[in-house]
């Protein structure tokens, strides 16, 4: 099957920031979580994909189809949600989602009106009059109710009360069940994220610092205490390390070489412990340079 | 079927999942030939991530405890009393065996060991 996303040495410069070059794929069915620090370059990046920001160069190819804002058939199956908003201002709700319905053929206005009593959009107020909150809940039930094959969402719960946020993510699980979509979810809160995603790509200063099973990184860190007595201890794959005398406490990248290395220093009383997947995160963009 | 999930404990989802069905099986909720639900109902219907089910189902699968059958899903796995005998023991063992750790690190002989587990098992 061709790739949901496919985007090759993609870049973008600004006077004081420079995006990429980034190379991303994502597979039909897969939820990347594109977790970052706030200016890391996440709505760059997605805007980027979606064509409201142009890229000074590289490739992306969406559902297999070149991004060309001259040809932009593709954008039928992609949903979009991020902070930029269209919508026409003295038009109610209703009828700015009655509006986009024609240009949509997988639009479902069933879909639309269900989506909206569970976010609990007021579908009569006029888009103008909307709260923050509630724009993100209008734009969420226009990119969803079109059954995208393709999501991208930018903090898309920025505003939301933990209700509506919770009620958000059920309906994205929901989306998942058909199997083919694939969803692309940027945050800087990676808890949001952490249950609904299978990968997880790490932006931090344009770059993309890592890209990873979410699965494999929890298999693969750990933190792991040990006792060792003569002089320094150089552990390649060890991102912090402390010592109290003869303990120390490590963390570890990749749990199996360094247990390994232990055995051969011959530490003692090497113990593990799993790390969830939020400490793993900080680690990670804390810039270990082993991560 | 219904796992109780927790993110507060310090146990990975997918080991909480594959723990959760072994016992199922191992206590005979679920019996021979049974249908585990497809990786996305089990995903969805638990709101994790489709990998992390994934994983677990072929950690169970490694085990010998389910099989999959190509396009059908996932099936519970046919196995012997002693087999499934086999199994409890090992995870008796695993879960018996850091606490043990412990007790030793902190000074109890085997002696004192076996002497606590023979009151647990006087008392059960």
């Amino acid at each position: 099957m061709e790739k949901a996303l496919q985007c090759r040495s993609l870049t973008k410069q600004f006077r004081d920031f420079t995006l990429g070059p980034l190379d991303l794929d994502l597979e039909p069915g897969t939820v990347l979580g594109l977790v970052g620090p706030n200016g890391a370059g996440k709505t760059t990046f997605l805007q980027c994909l979606v064509g409201l920001l142009r890229a000074d160069a590289g490739e992306t190819r969406i559902l297999g189809r070149p991004n060309d804002p001259n040809r932009p058939d593709w954008k039928l199956d992609i949903g979009y949600v991020g902070d930029l908003q269209v919508f026409w201002e003295r038009w109610t709700a209703a009828r700015n989602l009655e509006f986009v319905a024609q240009f949509y053929p997988g639009w479902s206005q069933e879909r639309a009106a269900e989506l909206a009593g569970r976010l609990r959009l007021p579908l009569e107020k006029r888009a103008k009059d909307l709260s923050t909150g509630n724009r993100v809940k209008l734009s969420l039930v226009m990119a969803l109710a079109r059954s995208p094959r393709l999501l991208l969402l930018d903090e898309p719960t920025s505003g939301m009360d933990p209700v509506v946020r919770a009620e958000l993510l059920e309906v994205l699980f929901e989306t998942l069940e058909t199997g083919d979509r694939a969803i692309l979810y940027a945050t800087h809160i990676l808890s949001e994220i952490s249950r609904l995603a299978d990968d997880l790509a790490f932006l931090d200063e344009g770059r993309l610092r890592l890209r990873a099973r979410k699965e494999d990184l929890l298999e693969r860190w750990r933190r792991i205490t040990f006792r060792h007595g003569d002089g320094e201890v150089r552990l390649p794959s060890v991102v912090s390390h402390r010592r109290e005398g003869m303990d120390h406490q490590v963390v570890s990248s990749d749990a199996d070489s360094t247990r390994r290395q232990l055995r051969e220093l011959g530490a003692e009383n090497i113990r593990e412990t799993n790390m969830g997947i939020e400490e793993i995160a900080i680690q990670i963009l804390k810039g270990g340079e082993n991560a | 079927m219904l796992l109780d999930l927790t993110d507060l404990s310090s146990e990975p989802l997918q080991a909480q999942i594959v723990r959760q069905i072994r016992a199922h099986i191992l206590a005979g909720n679920l019996g021979a030939g049974a249908d585990l639900p497809s990786i996305r109902k089990m995903a969805s219907d638990q709101r994790i991530s489709v990998i992390t089910v994934q994983r677990a189902y072929e950690s169970l699968e490694r085990e010998g405890l389910i099989h999959s059958r190509r396009g059908k899903g996932f099936f519970v796995s046919e196995f012997t009393r002693d087999r499934r005998r086999d199994l409890a023991a090992e995870k008796l063992r695993e879960s018996v065996q850091p606490v043990i750790r412990e007790a030793l690190a902190e000074g109890l002989d085997k002696e004192a060991i076996q002497a606590v587990i023979g009151t647990i098992l006087r008392e059960v």
